[in-house]
């Protein structure tokens, strides 16, 4: 395929497409991986130890331990922890009160508190619920347990940690496929428009699915290596799991990539103008993924009009499949419902990008 | 089609809209020979090639190119022609060899086939030296032969060339000529635009467009005959008026500005340079010489164009020259 080969050669000289297709999605990655993890944890936490006691230290152990607060200096009074607070040095502080032990051994309800600054939402809501299971555990163990034992038990599957880190990358994946793979497609048509050589082009026996299909094979290339890339920097830099099949990953994955191709191919197609492609394409490839795709907001809390325009939203499905793979290890059997939705996707928009490929100039 | 007719367009029109830019425009090219494009930018030239590489329905008429009625079966005639368009649309990021390659891939031409063919046409076209450049890298005329050997590479029956010396310097435009002449004597239909009236004297025959119309086709010396009839002087250091004073008197044809200079032109029987100056110092107008001059194209154009311009179908400025 001589469109294919010279495709390859396109991307190779070009420095930028490289670093989009490769660099881009772990940088991404990265951000949303560290920086935008909605797990709150290592909260700076000062402890005011009045009571200076086995119970009181084995009450501050015990929250540092979880991980979910990081120690510290101590202070001495009550009056320190509201400046500290205030500074923002801290965003915790464990005030334990003098016979605080006593209180315990007696069976007195105990009364140390836990001061958390509540001027960054998240992390004050974090803190509370953390800290609430730890406190409770080491301050009236009996009693807790007792009423605790005749409740609902909650136990979550699959991401038993909550890890949000888990729900980032598969959504992140999704993400980068998605943009990476439409922005490069929308550009390779819309390219040879701007520069004149699809005139050349036409005038030579190729015909337009031969162009069509010979774009996207490198780039169908490209997006798996990058796939691989992302999946292997997800699973060994965030630890997440990979418990299902990667001949089923891949697959998907493939199904997609082919879907975001098609729509940068329609965006090329039309637009004529690699500027205008690229906005078309990232307004109906990444945006949708992005908002309405259950990436970062549940589809279930949406209004129903936008849960019925999520359906046609490829992401949607893939990112089903990809946390169906990843955490959960389901197989074919049950993701086979979205895998053809993809299937469907995929050569549908593709055709579409064909059939509105015009070999004459006007 | 007979054997040796290339191209045969037939009432040919091209309407965008309202603008017609091509008008009821009929001729045949014959095989082997070089068929120049003449007209003012906007003209219909490139409107015109176009429509013979498939490239644009018409709106109405008919047009074969190689046998192929290229208004039905646009995608038919591909392999028959090889088109070089205007804007130079090699990919500057490939090398010379890699455009080559690709190109030839894009007609079907792979393995030996086309090592064969790329080294015929890299060898004619001087090129075997570049094979590694990258093609953004080369100057014009370079990359114009590089265009050239494109269009050739799968030995096409005929070729179009839509103002392909456009931005080449004058060096490298000869040598782009001289290649033409020989592909058109080995029997290769070459189909030209140009707006270089020096270069359509190099056709074998030339047709003018202006305003969408075929205003005239004939040989360059046929157009000189028919449009530019007598003779022609170069008259210097007269002024425009004075000269213009003593037209009548002097039976003079034409006079035209032609650089520092006038062009004044005669009845084929009309007074020799000689005469014409006595006549001139007889009549008190200051002449420093009066020297046969050439007929040239341009006074062909400037005649065809007047004339039109006259019954009013002055040509206008359009998009998709």
């Amino acid at each position: 395929m001589a469109v294919a080969h010279k495709e390859v050669l396109h991307i190779i000289r070009d420095a930028r497409a490289v670093y989009m297709a490769l660099g881009l999605p772990v940088v991404m990655l990265m951000l949303f991986g560290y920086g935008i993890s909605q797990d709150v944890d290592r909260i700076p936490m000062s402890v005011v130890d009045q009571d200076r006691t086995p119970a009181s230290r084995r009450m501050s152990e015990a929250l540092v331990a979880g991980g979910d607060f990081v120690r510290e200096p101590d202070l001495a009074s009550p009056d320190d922890a509201e400046t500290a607070l205030r500074s923002g040095r801290v965003k915790a502080v464990l005030l334990v009160p003098r016979g605080f032990e006593r209180d315990l051994a007696r069976g007195v309800p105990a009364a140390a508190q836990l001061l958390v600054d509540g001027s960054d939402g998240t992390t004050a809501t974090v803190a509370l619920g953390d800290a609430a299971g730890i406190l409770q555990a080491t301050s009236s163990e009996r009693a807790v347990r007792a009423s605790l034992s005749a409740g609902p038990r909650v136990r979550v599957r699959f991401n038993p940690t909550m890890r949000s880190t888990y729900n980032m990358v598969s959504g992140v994946i999704v993400l980068i496929l998605a943009m990476v793979a439409s922005l490069l497609s929308s550009l390779t048509i819309a390219r040879e428009w701007e520069q004149g050589s699809m005139e050349q082009l036409f005038a030579t026996p190729v015909s337009r699915s031969q162009i069509i299909v010979g774009k996207l094979i490198p780039y169908t290339g490209l997006g798996f290596v990058q796939t691989l890339l992302v999946i292997t920097v997800g699973s060994y830099m965030f630890g997440v799991p990979i418990r299902g099949s990667l001949v089923t990953l891949f697959g998907c994955s493939m199904l997609f990539l082919l879907a975001m191709l098609g729509t940068g191919l329609i965006a090329s197609v039309i637009a004529k103008s690699q500027l205008v492609a690229v906005q078309f394409a990232l307004m109906t490839s990444y945006m949708p993924v992005a908002m309405i795709s259950g990436f970062m907001f549940p589809i279930a809390n949406m209004p129903k009009w936008l849960q019925a325009i999520s359906m046609v939203v490829p992401g949607r499905y893939y990112l089903t499949t990809l946390r169906g793979v990843l955490l959960k290890g389901n197989g074919i059997d049950v993701l086979a419902r979205d895998a053809i939705t993809l299937a469907g996707f995929a050569s549908a928009l593709l055709v579409i990008a064909v059939w509105r490929f015009r070999r004459r100039l006007a | 089609m007979s054997e040796d007719v290339s191209i045969r367009v037939k009432a040919l029109t091209k309407r965008f809209d309202a603008f017609v830019a091509v008008d009821d425009v009929s001729f045949e090219v014959k095989k082997g020979e070089i068929f120049g494009y003449l007209g003012a930018n906007g003209a219909g030239k490139s409107t015109t090639i176009r429509i013979l590489c498939g490239l644009l329905p018409v709106s109405s008429g008919d047009a074969e190119v190689a046998g192929v009625d290229v208004v039905h079966k646009p995608n038919a005639v591909r392999h028959a022609i090889g088109y070089m368009s205007q804007k130079f649309s090699l990919y500057l990021d490939l090398t010379v060899a890699e455009n080559l390659e690709f190109f030839g891939g894009a007609y079907d031409l792979f393995g030996q086939t086309f090592r064969t063919r790329r080294d015929a046409v890299m060898h004619d076209l001087a090129l075997e030296t570049l094979s590694r450049e990258l093609t953004g890298s080369l100057p014009g005329g370079l990359r114009q032969r590089l265009a050239l050997a494109c269009a050739l590479l799968h030995e096409p029956q005929v070729v179009f060339l839509d103002e392909p010396t456009a931005g080449v310097d004058p060096d490298a435009r000869r040598t782009f000529w001289r290649l033409i002449r020989r592909l058109a004597d080995e029997g290769t239909t070459i189909f030209v635009t140009t707006h270089y009236m020096d270069e359509a004297e190099y056709c074998d025959r030339v047709g003018l467009m202006v305003a969408g119309k075929l205003a005239a086709l004939d040989t360059p010396e046929g157009l000189k005959r028919t449009f530019v009839p007598g003779r022609i002087y170069e008259v210097q250091g007269a002024m425009i008026g004075e000269v213009q004073k003593s037209a009548a008197d002097l039976a003079l044809l034409d006079i035209e500005p032609f650089g520092a200079a006038l062009h004044v032109r005669v009845a084929k029987d009309g007074p020799d340079a000689e005469k014409l100056r006595s006549e001139f110092t007889g009549r008190g107008v200051h002449v420093t010489s009066v020297i046969d001059a050439e007929v040239t194209l341009e006074d062909v154009f400037l005649r065809v164009v007047g004339g039109a311009e006259k019954t009013g179908r002055a040509p206008k400025e359009a998009k998709g020259s």
